[in-house]
């Protein structure tokens, strides 16, 4: 027993007195998450105007990596997977951008109507990137007949770490309180799952599809802090592009985005 | 002289000697106790604390590198270990007993000796200023009621294992719970950190204790930060239905197809389960319910504990009530005698055996050393006859790695076992055994045992760890190597007796140094990097001798004729 012990101890010294700093992981939460407006009224508009664009990938695009299916096999290695950090179209179309208002404080409200639903079908989340308005509810869908555990990290509001059993079709989520995000949301279970949910305060946001396109509709006219936020090429949070909407008309603005670092390191922003 | 009554009148000295007296009182009194955040919180932080979980709080202090699970990030709020309920903040008690008995099988101490209740109660309060959440707490956390305890029983033991498979444990902790689920292998904590799901037949490293309780309590709270999820209403198996008609549902749902009648039947399951998950949501998201509601949330909420502590019964059934005495003093590992041949692997004679205990430590005396075991112990059993003896070596072990390339160093990783003796018996206890990492001076004896070659074992002789040569010369060992539900089973049978001086040569009841060194590939292990014990020792159990029966006998005869011829002599003498 006294060997024993004795072990323990010396196990403990050791960990104690080897040095090595911690790389500090942390990133500053201005740089990588979106920005909300302090308050945000809704009210009805009228004769709004439109915002829409393409956003486009610039540098070599990396090829897709095969996603290494670990476990259900026949639900989940079915068919091939491809890991979407990156998803660049026909022309470097860059889909799972988002974009959006940043400093809008009245506008439309948000479209009751919509379903807001996550689904993990193959034990891959689709879609990528869901935008889910602040205390409305997101529901995950699972028709895979395998346990899934939809687990959000959100910092906050409360994190979310639910067992999706196999049996449960459509699991509601409890709408959030704050705005926050984009946070993650990955499957404990099938650790290759990753999703991203921004929660928002105001309906001008927009995700990029496979042509890379965004639109926002029915903006009241007015100069605004157009915004993008995108998984693997970062955020234009210092350097938002200015556009100016008028009554009824539609405005375009494009960007070109970069890998993070890239973007680093040019010190370039569209 | 000053007598106090000359400073103090006498009602100040009453008052002064119920106050000395209740000093005790406070000192044992818990955590209602733990006062505002104090410059001697700090102090003893950043003394006792600040190396592993840094001065902010972050859980980067200067060790957290080498240490897996990592310090707690205490500027999250989350916390594993709580008697609150999901999503809710600890309690100061909860914190105050962490750090007072600290996390089994992570590197967090107990501090009950080396801080004062005071110093502990510091601490605490100064850890709840790294998080804001505890500032703008408005009541206090609700705590979870172990009220409708369902006691530990047979039934009870079989509904939970019911439920271990239909909530989908098994997918981390496995078939039979030794945390060697599928999904084991690519968990990761709320900071992006690797973590292992608990081998719930080693009760003695939950971090939170082994009590139906603090089990119990793991599940309703859930471990914050961790991929562990709690039992929460809404996403709770069946939610708002009844014992019964949640298994009718399950059996309904897992046939192929439905007759109309069913559907109709589980759609109204479905459409009760609906009504109650809206329920659970409002709560969360802060709408008052009505009484009729609260009466259906109060009911399924039921239900949920009810199935928890019928789960943490089947958890407690897994595993011993506490770790077993390792293999020292009366508990020394003992080979035993049999007539007839050796039992083959899968014999049931194995299971007339007790198991001994080894625990292994992780190796951190050479480079490059491992910080973080995952393999806690290796069993043994062992049986001999005149010529061979065998033994039975149980280790568990959360993967099954036979030849795995690691991304970072190329290095092929696999697991694997050593059982090291002396080559030479040391004389007497006090005789000089060879160093116990694999010799040094005085050299081992070793087998050496790799999941890729199971069926085999292969005879070393090392002068050091780094220093092992596998013998020109094989012996005759036979060996059958196999894993099962996260358990490595390796029986290996040779001769008492060989040829070789390099070799062990065995004798019946002559005690025998023995240690181990085994390797969990997907963690790293390598070489050097590994878990080992130190020396204990096996004897091979004397057999008791057969003239037991001649020499007692002889004894007793010897005495009565000579107590015989005394008498005789004496009458002849007195007469």
């Amino acid at each position: 027993m006294k060997t024993y012990l004795l072990a323990c101890f010396t196990v403990l010294f050791a960990c104690c007195y080897v040095g090595g700093a911690f790389a500090d992981h942390h990133e500053t939460a201005e740089m990588t998450m979106l920005q909300f407006p302090e308050s945000y009224k809704a009210m009805s508009v009228s004769n709004g105007g439109t915002i829409s664009g393409v956003v486009k990938f610039e540098g070599d695009v990396p090829e897709m990596k095969m996603l290494e299916i670990t476990k259900d096999q026949a639900v989940c290695g079915a068919t091939e997977k491809f890991d979407e950090t990156l998803v660049v179209g026909e022309g470097n179309a860059l889909k799972n951008t988002i974009v959006y208002l940043m400093d809008i404080s009245q506008g439309k409200d948000f479209d009751k109507a919509a379903k807001l639903e996550m689904d993990q079908k193959g034990c891959q989340f689709n879609p990528h990137v869901q935008i889910v308005p602040v205390g409305v509810r997101v529901t995950m869908l699972n028709n895979d007949r395998v346990n899934h555990n939809v687990h959000i990290f959100s910092s906050v509001n409360k994190p979310v770490n639910k067992q999706q059993t196999k049996n449960r079709r459509k699991m509601p989520l409890a709408g959030v309180k704050k705005a926050e995000g984009p946070v993650s949301v990955k499957c404990d279970i099938h650790g290759w799952m990753s999703a991203w949910i921004a929660y928002v305060p105001h309906p001008y946001f927009a995700v990029t599809n496979e042509m890379g396109e965004f639109t926002l509709e029915n903006v009241p006219p007015g100069t605004y802090k157009l915004g993008y936020w995108h998984e693997a090429c970062g955020t234009n949070n210092e350097s938002p592009a200015a556009v100016t909407v008028e009554a009824g008309g539609t405005v375009k603005q494009d960007f070109t985005l970069m890998l993070k670092k890239n973007v680093a390191e040019s010190g370039k922003h569209n | 002289m000053i007598r106090i009554q000359q400073i103090l009148p006498n009602t100040k000295i009453t008052h002064l000697i119920l106050f000395l007296a209740i000093i005790p009182v406070l000192q044992f009194a818990d955590a209602q106790n733990v006062p505002q955040a104090s410059e001697e919180g700090k102090r003893v932080y950043e003394k006792s604390c600040a190396h592993c979980h840094g001065t902010e709080g972050r859980g980067d202090g200067s060790a957290a590198e080498n240490l897996l699970p990592k310090p707690r990030d205490f500027t999250r709020g989350l916390y594993k270990i709580r008697s609150t309920e999901a999503g809710e903040l600890p309690t100061d008690q909860d914190l105050l007993d962490i750090i007072t008995k600290g996390m089994p099988g992570s590197s967090m101490p107990g501090w009950e000796t080396a801080l004062s209740a005071n110093e502990r109660r510091e601490v605490v309060a100064y850890i709840k200023t790294f998080h804001d959440g505890f500032k703008e707490q408005e009541s206090p956390p609700r705590q979870i009621s172990l009220a409708g305890k369902i006691a530990y029983s047979e039934e009870s033991v079989e509904i939970g294992k019911g439920l271990y498979t239909e909530l989908g444990c098994i997918e981390c902790h496995g078939n039979i719970g030794r945390g060697d689920g599928t999904s084991a292998p690519t968990l990761t904590d709320e900071w992006g950190f690797q973590t292992w799901p608990a081998n719930l037949a080693q009760s003695w490293n939950f971090r939170g204790g082994s009590d139906t309780e603090d089990i119990f309590k793991r599940f309703i709270g859930g471990l914050a930060g961790s991929p562990m999820p709690a039992f929460e209403g809404d996403s709770f198996l069946n939610f708002g239905l009844t014992s019964a008609e949640s298994k009718r549902l399950t059996e309904l749902e897992n046939r192929d197809e439905m007759t109309a009648a069913e559907e109709e039947e589980s759609g109204q399951y479905y459409e009760k389960m609906d009504a109650a998950v809206n329920i659970a949501l409002n709560i969360a998201e802060g709408t008052e319910l009505s009484a009729e509601e609260q009466q259906t949330y109060t009911e399924a909420m039921k239900v949920v504990y009810e199935k928890s502590w019928h789960l943490a019964n089947y958890v407690k059934s897994l595993a011993p009530e506490k770790r077993p005495e390792p293999a020292i003093g009366n508990n020394v590992l003992r080979s035993q005698y049999v007539t007839d041949a050796l039992p083959a692997k899968t014999d049931a004679a194995w299971d007339t055996l007790e198991s001994s205990h080894f625990p292994l430590v992780a190796q951190v005396i050479i480079e490059p050393r491992q910080f973080n075991p995952t393999i806690d112990s290796v069993n043994v059993k062992s049986f001999y006859n005149d010529t061979e003896v065998a033994f039975l070596f149980t280790w568990d072990d959360r993967t099954h790695t036979t030849a795995e390339e690691d991304e970072e160093t190329g290095n092929i990783l696999e697991d694997a076992l050593a059982i090291q003796f002396p080559v030479k018996i040391p004389q007497g206890p006090t005789a000089p055994k060879p160093y116990f990492l694999w010799g040094g001076r005085l050299p081992v004896y070793l087998w050496q045992w790799k999941a890729s070659a199971p069926d085999q074992v292969t005879e070393l002789t090392a002068k050091g760890i780094n220093n092992a040569e596998a013998q020109a010369v094989q012996s005759d060992i036979q060996a059958e190597g196999s894993y099962t539900n996260g358990q490595y089973t390796l029986w290996v049978k040779r001769a008492l007796k060989t040829d070789d001086k390099k070799d062990l040569q065995l004798e019946p009841g002559v005690f025998v140094p023995i240690a181990f060194s085994a390797w969990d590939g997907a963690n790293g292990d390598i070489n050097t990097k590994r878990v080992i014990s130190s020396w204990y020792a096996f004897v091979l159990e004397p057999v008791p001798s057969s003239k037991r029966f001649i020499y007692p006998p002889l004894v007793a005869l010897l005495s009565v004729g000579l107590l015989l011829g005394l008498r005789g002599f004496v009458q002849r003498r007195n007469s």
